[in-house]
């Protein structure tokens, strides 16, 4: 063992999102406690003041959200941290940070609904309500980790795409992600480079053909004005032109809310990202993602024992969805079996239009992890 | 009208979008006076408003920063801005609040917690008893008896007094003035002056939905005031409190050199396993269930094992139950849940139950041992149990470190001294943390 060449700790995920945050420059954060993402919140109210930022209480999610959001207007990076029942409440402010551009990052670390469910028991069920939280279904970016490591790795990428695409993007996970305490080697963690908004500036070139939310393209990210800077700040939530003012059956107004999806979109293929684990000849794809992914793991061993030939796929970017990387991943197989935690197969869903030419069967569960068994017992029976 | 000069903020020649007569148009003047008078550069002000027909003043304002969020959370969002902006920015924007009197109390909690915080906010509230821009609702604002398009025979409810809200909330500087008060433009660049949350609630009328329905003439808004028993004029002009910004720097970041880093572990003992190993701890919360886990975990780490630990407990984390388990594995461990338990440790009733609670018995082995505390009987035939006097011999709230002590001692998966010095550190030297007859155990 070359012990020099490690630096162990024992870590869970919401410490390891902390963690992330402070790597990506995060300089703010407002928490509301909920169980179990609170650890989010602790983390930064520790780790925020060394690192020249700053966290605080709010009284409830929507302040939460709010206080974060304006904070990203006035040009620092934000973020906060809850779980079903606080984003239920985000869900305003969230779709405010949407169309005003304005990035922020959204830990949702899942516990068991509905309502108020059961705050210490994990559950995936807020796949849907977290992607179509906003009033005319534009995409949100979301990013799912499977352990700690990832936590920290994908915290970053969020935050990564939150200034590029200026766009608010959850970092989702759950209870068992987010509350287990796994060993983690500091030496293995390989984020992003962090990457920063571009801000408009008075003597910039661009500066005279500058608009509040301009665009000449589908794929231009508009650059940024924070709010105490020299270039006038226009921004509201309400549809707007261009320019950032109200106004209504009007064609600019219906193309500047229009490039909020088309700018996703544009982007899309950059903003895969997938684990394969790849047999030959496999008749048989799992797909899975967050805690769930762990589990597939083991069972995909376990059927390969067995003399099964089936391949795995691990999605952390799991919207926009990779579909291209889904379909390459399925290539040759039969059947997809495609594992969550919850009692709908939310995932699975929206992945069916796109794979109905396989025999795509479901793995559902409620109230507990979805166990290796539980996977392999299907593997075997197709 | 303004002329040019006097329109540093606003649009000059700017059409004002209200009814006639409407209230808004001179709160707003008024604003863009107050503006004049502070002589403040227009970068350094930012306009949040919300919905409501107030909330069209972002667009008569050209030169200052302006940001129209959602019904009523202006105050929300203009508080991340003035933090955002005092802490880690400029620190020179001033912050400055519109917002009617329905968004005042959909926001509320927004207007109380600026002013617990004391951040450098003003929040202006437009307050004409109703919702004008959705057609004369009744608000919380609503004077009793006042007549509204859903009070057709006068309001029920008294009117809130959010100035009395606001001076519970420990706010220093508190007015209520109404539109055509000749000081309001003082009163405004006061608020806006003052180093800390303000508030400046000004009474006025929607001559859309208000004045039709109701017999309003003369001094009627200080009448209503009054007999809604509200106060009129400059109620507080306390700068007592600091700023948030400051509190902040002597409350929290002068103490951050009290944060400790986080410690690394170096792995320098050794282990015996091939394979993974699954321990399930199961006692009462509040006697060390856990973290006496989160000692085997760290002890195995530092032999150079893979760890997991997954807590379970009740709502309620100081009663009931306290379950953890851990897996401790030469490689890579995926799915975190035991599956096949190598050891159950059980040293309390409350643990028992939720042993059978949680149906550990189906996540057993032929091999799997049970360490159970001898007050405690298990029923079910055919274990292996090892039943030992661990409340007796090391207290209820160290029966599970005894427990766990005692398997790493006797079954050694990894190096005992990796436990050993872990115990010592938390609890003094190691022949003496339990009673003399545990060690013969
Ligand atoms: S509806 Fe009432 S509040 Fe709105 S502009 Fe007209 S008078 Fe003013
Ligand atoms: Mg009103």
């Amino acid at each position: 063992m070359n012990t020099t060449t490690k630096k162990l700790a024992l870590r869970n995920g919401n410490q390891m999102t902390a963690e992330g945050a402070i790597k990506a420059g995060c300089k703010f954060f407002a928490g509301y406690p909920i169980t179990p993402a609170s650890g989010i919140y602790k983390g930064l109210i520790d780790l925020l003041p060394l690192n020249n930022g700053i966290a605080i209480s709010s009284p409830d999610e929507i302040s939460a959200l709010a206080y974060c959001v304006g904070a990203s207007m006035r040009g620092v990076k934000a973020m906060t941290a809850t779980s079903g029942p606080g984003w239920a409440l985000m869900i305003e402010t969230v779709q405010y940070a949407m169309i005003t551009e304005t990035p922020v990052v959204i830990c949702v670390v899942q516990r068991l609904g509905p309502c108020t469910g059961g705050a210490t028991q994990g559950a995936q069920g807020d796949i849907l309500i977290t992607e179509f939280a906003s009033s005319g279904g534009y995409t949100i970016p979301v990013l799912y980790p499977t352990n700690s490591k990832e936590c920290y790795e994908l915290t970053v990428e969020a935050f990564n795409w939150a200034e590029k695409y200026r766009t608010p993007v959850v970092l989702l996970s759950d209870k068992e992600v987010g509350m287990t305490t796994e060993s983690l080697d500091y030496n293995k963690l390989n984020a992003t480079p962090n990457a920063n908004r571009h801000v408009i500036t008075d003597h910039d070139a661009d500066y005279a053909n500058w608009k509040m939310y301009g665009f000449d393209s589908p794929d231009m990210i508009t650059k940024f004005a924070p709010v105490g800077g020299k270039v006038k700040v226009t921004a509201t939530g309400s549809a707007h032109n261009a320019n950032g003012y109200l106004k209504k059956n009007d064609p600019e107004t219906l193309a500047t809310l229009k490039h909020l999806e088309d700018k996703i979109q544009a982007h899309r293929d950059e903003m895969v990202l997938v684990k394969e684990d790849h047999e030959e000849d496999a008749d048989t794809l799992v797909i899975s993602f967050g805690i769930t992914a762990r589990t597939m793991k083991d069972s995909v061993i376990k059927a390969r024992t067995k003399g099964r030939k089936v391949s795995s796929l691990t999605i952390f970017s799991i919207f926009p969805i990779p579909e291209k990387a889904i379909l390459k991943a399925a290539k040759g197989c039969k059947n997809i079996v495609i594992a969550e935690e919850n009692i709908n197969g939310q995932y699975r869903m929206l992945l069916e239009p796109l794979l109905k030419n396989f025999n795509v069967t479901g793995i559902n569960k409620l109230g507990s992890m979805i166990t290796p068994d539980e996977i392999l017992e299907r593997i075997v029976q197709l | 009208m303004n002329t040019p000069e006097l329109c540093t903020y606003m649009t000059h020649g700017a059409v004002m979008p209200f009814c006639k007569g409407c209230g808004h148009s001179n709160i707003l003047k008024k604003l863009n006076d107050a503006l004049v008078k502070l002589n403040l550069n227009p970068h350094d002000v930012c306009l949040v408003t919300d919905i409501g027909c107030i909330g069209l003043a972002d667009a008569l304002f050209d030169k200052v920063h302006t940001v129209h969020t959602t019904h009523g959370r202006s105050t929300g969002f203009a508080t991340g801005i003035a933090v955002a902006d005092k802490v880690l920015a400029s620190d020179k924007l001033k912050t400055i609040v519109l917002i009617g009197d329905g968004g005042s109390m959909i926001g509320l909690l927004h207007i109380v917690n600026a002013a617990l915080m004391n951040v450098d906010v003003t929040v202006i509230v437009a307050n004409n008893f109703l919702f004008g821009m959705t057609g004369g609702q009744t608000s919380s604002l609503t004077p009793e008896h006042f007549n509204t398009v859903t009070s057709p025979f006068g309001s029920m409810n008294p009117s809130l007094d959010i100035c009395q809200i606001a001076d519970a909330s420990k706010a220093g500087f508190i007015a209520r003035k109404t539109a055509t008060d000749k000081d309001l433009t003082d009163v405004i660049s006061e608020a806006i002056d003052f180093s800390g949350f303000s508030i400046v609630e000004v009474l006025e009328l929607c001559t859309e939905h208000g004045t039709k329905r109701n017999d309003l003439k003369g001094n009627m808004l200080l009448k209503m005031a009054e007999e809604e028993g509200h106060k009129i004029g400059v109620i507080k002009n306390s700068p007592v409190r600091p700023e948030f910004s400051k509190k902040y720097e002597t409350d929290v970041n002068s103490h951050k050199g009290e944060i400790k880093p986080l410690k690394y572990i170096n792995p320098k003992f050794v282990h015996n396993l091939k394979k993974p190993n699954g321990i399930i701890i199961s006692g009462s919360a509040g006697e060390r269930v856990q973290s006496t886990a989160a000692m085997l975990a760290e002890a195995a780490l530092m032999c150079g094992l893979e760890v997991t630990q997954k807590n379970d407990n009740p709502v309620t984390q100081g009663s009931g139950f306290s379950l953890s388990e851990v897996i401790i594995s030469p490689g890579e461990i995926n799915y975190t849940g035991v599956a096949s338990a190598d050891y159950v440790i059980v040293v309390s009733e409350n643990g028992l139950r939720e042993i059978k609670n949680q149906d550990i018995f189906n996540r057993i082995n032929d091999k799997t041992i049970f360490i159970v505390d001898d007050s405690l009987t298990i029923e079910k035939k055919g274990l292996n149990v090892i039943s030992l006097p661990l409340r007796k011999y090391c207290g209820g709230d160290k029966a599970a470190v005894g427990a766990v002590d005692y398997v790493i001692r006797k079954f050694e998966p990894f190096q005992h001294n990796a436990i050993k010095l872990l115990l010592e550190k938390r609890f003094g030297e190691y022949e003496k943390i339990f009673k003399e007859e545990y060690y013969k155990l």
